[in-house]
């Protein structure tokens, strides 16, 4: 065995096209673009002829000025450090209590037993379900909106990180036995590490359902953050003003989504996603 | 690039503590709580109490923003900062929480809370009249009666919007079930009745306005054409206050009386005042004001026996409110003035929205 | 090859089995089992297809406990599995150092890692990760980590089997190189017979379900064995004869 064979055996590339680097270029950037702008035209178009009344739909160059006017005034730059600041506390409390337990959860067959049909009963209840709640226990502010986060996010979390344990390949703890892994170590080291790739996609999943909530969390109990903007708007008869909060809910919606794909690039999860 | 813990951790613990310095703002040593809300910053800064009063963007509550203003920009002895909440039901649990101690409020509502043990008293009234009762543009209905069968959207059960409409049934002699009564938020309301989904509304302004400047609806009934002084929103003040702090109480009805009486003959400023504050088209708002004086006046807005002893009755009659609360546990009038002068609001300084706006 | 890490690892090991039966549930699937493993020595078991090696070998490194009977086990022991035994979220060296846990000293690990490297052929490779690697080369890096550090027995389950047969006669040769180097006790389960009489010092025969040795063969001839060495003939042939292969 010598060198010369392990050669062959080089850094597997990424899947994907083999095509030139422009092309691929193209393919990833222009035709999103074209897309993007696509859509743009024909809403110009439609608002342009005056297809729906002007109260129904907004037109681009009326909700170009209200992204001047919200920018200027501050308000938008607010509610979206409001917003980001209650999905994030909402979201980190759920993943500290969340995965922690689903890790338990998945290596005690008894505590599934006890506490899945009641995981699953709150999963399946709307966090929006919640509202009355959380405005009557946790009064107007940031509270309802992140308790609001939280309840969207724990039991799928939970859930999600428990399946994923409990589907450790058993020779994982045998490995692991072996080598003297036991209590925290065996945890941290091998369980957390086992399941990273599903935690990371649950993640994904849960802060797409955080960012949708947020949205509707802030409709009540709220006095700032891009839902309760929506709504404002609403309140005022600007619609234009409301589809400028939404531009800026869908793009960093995205955007964040984009910066947490990046965690799946990291090399000790890439596996997770490679076979 | 290596994912290490504790490198994960101190990028989460980073990001939350950036977020939290950009939210809460530590530098920023001003004091003030709802420094956001404060949309005109006047040279009264100095006064020596504040107290911040919440208010929803009707027309209703439109002496609420006029007295924030005025507050800062005349002497005052209170600082008056208006808070925009966009439902009822969070100013409820603002108030329970006593996170606000003042706010406007339908009246109804008000009792309801009287009655769940809300200490709560009303001390003022936020304007008479103010709420229409509209139909689809082009339709067919001319009176009451045309809307048997139909659907009509109410702001909420606990709106007097609801009450006169029922007691106006029973002056046409319909029975309650005659029309289908649907709640909706105001702001859906113009939206609903072009789409057909509603036969019509009875709402504050300015959802009525905007109806009929949007060429959808035509007002029905005035609400005054129905019940004389009509009342929907009334300043409701929290016990504790009233016991704590009498002064600022006594600033605050004197200043919404004053405010009130400006705003009756200073339409056109009150509405270029408020335009920012509710961040609304200022077209709908002048519209409101200054179309027709029969849609909503701001003046003799001390609350009567009467006056209320009706909405009670009624609301008792409809099953919405169970107790009979004496009308002096749930009005306070020893803070309206003897004489109610204008707001001494200079014009000029009223920012012209219209200079930040295109349209 | 560092003198600090070395140790005699031919006495401290043992491991016994006296009258071990096992079943599962209802069946049966080792009657009355007798087994001395000698320090040093190198056994394979052959035997037909779910007659209980897999649950032999746990049995050894007590993964699972007999029914009846008793086991002895002395010394650290390892396994080498069929594959997927790497933990995917650790790079080759990662997973090497898992069997130097015991060493505390940064340098000497980091020594004696790297010798490992070298001899299982993989330098460059250090940092890949084992979905980056072909099965021989994960095999080997499964060797390098039961080598490591101070192990004294090691368990193989068909760690070739899932190998093309050129890359598994290689890594016969490996294997053998390797205990050379690093002398362990192994107890190694093949359906290979050449792979049995290329690398056995004892062949252990096990019977149908439920098993017993049926028969045991030494093998004389000294390692490494060519596959056409008169030796490593008659073993296969005795092999085949036992299982009924061949008459
Ligand atoms: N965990 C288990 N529970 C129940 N039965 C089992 C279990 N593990 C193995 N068996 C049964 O025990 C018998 C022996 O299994 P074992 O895995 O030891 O066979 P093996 O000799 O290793 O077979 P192979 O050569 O195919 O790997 C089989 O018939 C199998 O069905
Ligand atoms: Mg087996």
């Amino acid at each position: 065995m010598g060198p010369e064979t392990n050669k062959r055996q080089g850094m597997s590339m990424p899947a994907g096209p083999t095509a030139k680097p422009g092309k691929v270029r193209i393919r990833r950037f222009g035709l999103p673009v074209m897309v993007l702008l696509c859509v743009l035209l024909t809403w110009w178009l439609v608002s342009f002829f005056h297809l729906f009344p002007a109260y129904a739909m907004p037109s681009p160059g009326a909700v170009l000025n209200s992204f001047k006017e919200e920018i200027s005034a501050g308000r938008l730059v607010n509610d979206i450090i409001a917003s980001l600041w209650r999905v994030a506390i909402g979201f980190v409390v759920s993943a500290c209590l969340g995965i922690p337990l689903g890790l338990w959860l998945g290596q005690h067959a008894a505590g599934r037993q006890a506490f899945v049909p009641m995981l699953n009963f709150f999963r399946f209840l709307s966090p929006l379900a919640w509202i009355p709640f959380a405005i009557l226990w946790f009064h107007i502010g940031d509270k309802p909106a992140i308790f609001l986060i939280f309840m969207a996010t724990f039991f799928p979390l939970v859930l999600a990180t428990m399946s994923a344990v409990a589907t450790i390949p058993k020779i994982y703890f045998r490995v692991a036995r072996d080598y003297n892994y036991k209590g925290i170590e065996l945890l941290t080291k091998v369980t957390f590490p086992a399941v990273l790739p599903q935690v990371i996609t649950a993640l994904r999943v849960s802060y797409g359902i955080a960012w949708v909530v947020i949205v509707a969390a802030e409709m009540v109990g709220c006095q700032d953050g891009l839902g309760y903007g929506i709504w404002e708007a609403r309140n005022g008869l600007r619609l234009d003003s409301a589809v400028c909060y939404m531009i800026t809910i869908g793009v960093l919606g995205m955007g964040i989504d984009r910066l947490l794909a990046q965690l799946t690039k990291l090399p000790d999860v890439r596996w997770g996603y490679e076979r | 690039m290596k994912l290490s813990i504790t490198g994960f951790i101190t990028g989460i613990v980073l990001i939350i503590v950036m977020l939290g310095l950009l939210r809460y703002r530590p530098w920023n040593h001003n004091g003030s709580v709802n420094i956001k809300d404060v949309v005109h910053d006047g040279p009264n800064n100095k006064a020596k109490r504040q107290l911040t009063v919440g208010y929803l963007p009707v027309t209703c509550h439109l002496t609420c923003p006029v007295t924030d203003f005025a507050s800062k920009t005349t002497h005052a002895n209170t600082n008056f900062n208006s808070q925009v909440f966009s439902d009822f039901p969070t100013v409820v649990s603002a108030l329970q929480a006593k996170q606000i101690q003042a706010t406007f409020m339908i009246v109804p509502l008000a009792m309801k809370l009287r009655e769940q043990g809300v200490p709560v008293r009303i001390c003022y009234l936020g304007h008479r009249d103010g709420s229409e009762i509209v139909v689809a543009k082009n339709g067919k209905v001319r009176s009451l009666r045309d809307l048997k069968g139909k659907k009509v959207a109410i702001p909420s059960p606990y709106s007097n919007q609801n009450f006169v409409m029922h007691k106006l049934m029973e002056d046409y002699g319909m029975k309650p079930d005659d029309i289908t009564f649907v709640v909706l938020p105001p702001p859906d309301m113009p939206t609903s009745l072009a789409s057909g989904a509603i036969d019509g509304y009875f709402v504050g302004e300015p959802f009525c306005a905007k109806a009929e400047l949007d060429g959808i609806g035509r007002v029905l009934y005035y609400a005054r054409d129905i019940w004389p002084n009509f009342i929907s929103c009334a300043l409701v003040v929290h016990e504790d206050l009233i016991r704590d702090n009498r002064e600022v109480v006594e600033d605050l009805v004197r200043g919404i009386a004053q405010s009130g009486a400006w705003a009756e003959t200073h339409r056109a400023e009150a509405a270029r005042l408020a335009a920012p504050y509710y961040r609304q088209d200022q077209k709908v708002l002048d519209y409101v004001l200054l179309s027709d004086p029969r849609r909503v006046s701001y003046v003799q807005l001390t609350p009567t026996d009467e006056d209320l002893q009706q909405i009670q009755d009624m609301g008792i009659k409809m099953g919405l409110l169970t107790k009979h609360i004496p009308m002096r546990e749930l009005i306070d009038r020893d803070f309206v003035p003897q004489t109610i002068t204008p707001a001494l609001i200079d014009a000029a300084k009223i920012p012209d929205p219209q200079a930040g706006k295109i349209h | 090859m560092s003198a600090g890490v070395m140790k005699d690892n031919r006495s401290a090991s043992r491991l016994v089995l006296e009258n071990v039966s096992h079943r599962y549930g209802e069946l049966p699937v080792l009657h009355n089992l007798n087994l001395v493993v000698n320090p040093g020595e190198l056994v394979v078991l052959v035997g037909p297809s779910g007659c209980g090696k897999t649950t032999l070998l746990n049995l050894l490194s007590g993964h699972i406990q007999p029914a009846s009977g008793t086991v002895h086990r002395e010394g650290i022991i390892r396994t080498v599995y069929q594959h997927d035994g790497l933990f995917p979220w650790l790079s080759v060296l990662e997973n090497i150092s898992m069997g130097l846990r015991s060493v505390t000293r940064k340098t000497q690990r980091q020594q004696e890692m790297h010798e490992l490297i070298e001899l299982i052929h993989l330098e460059g490779f250090e940092h890949h990760y084992p979905h980056e690697l072909s099965g021989g080369m994960r095999q080997r890096v499964e060797l390098a980590r039961v080598l490591a550090g101070d192990s004294d027995i090691l368990l193989m389950d068909e760690p070739f089997s899932a190998l093309d047969y050129q890359t598994r006669l290689r890594m016969r040769h490996e294997l053998n190189r390797l205990l050379v180097k690093r002398p362990r006790t192994v107890v190694f389960v093949t359906h290979d017979i050449e792979e049995a009489a290329q690398l056995a010092d004892r062949v252990l025969v096990l019977s149908n379900r439920p098993a017993t040795i049926c028969r045991e063969l030494r093998i004389h001839a000294p390692r490494p064995r060519d596959l056409t060495d008169q030796a490593v003939i008659e073993a296969m042939k005795a092999i085949l004869i036992e299982l009924g292969l061949q008459t």
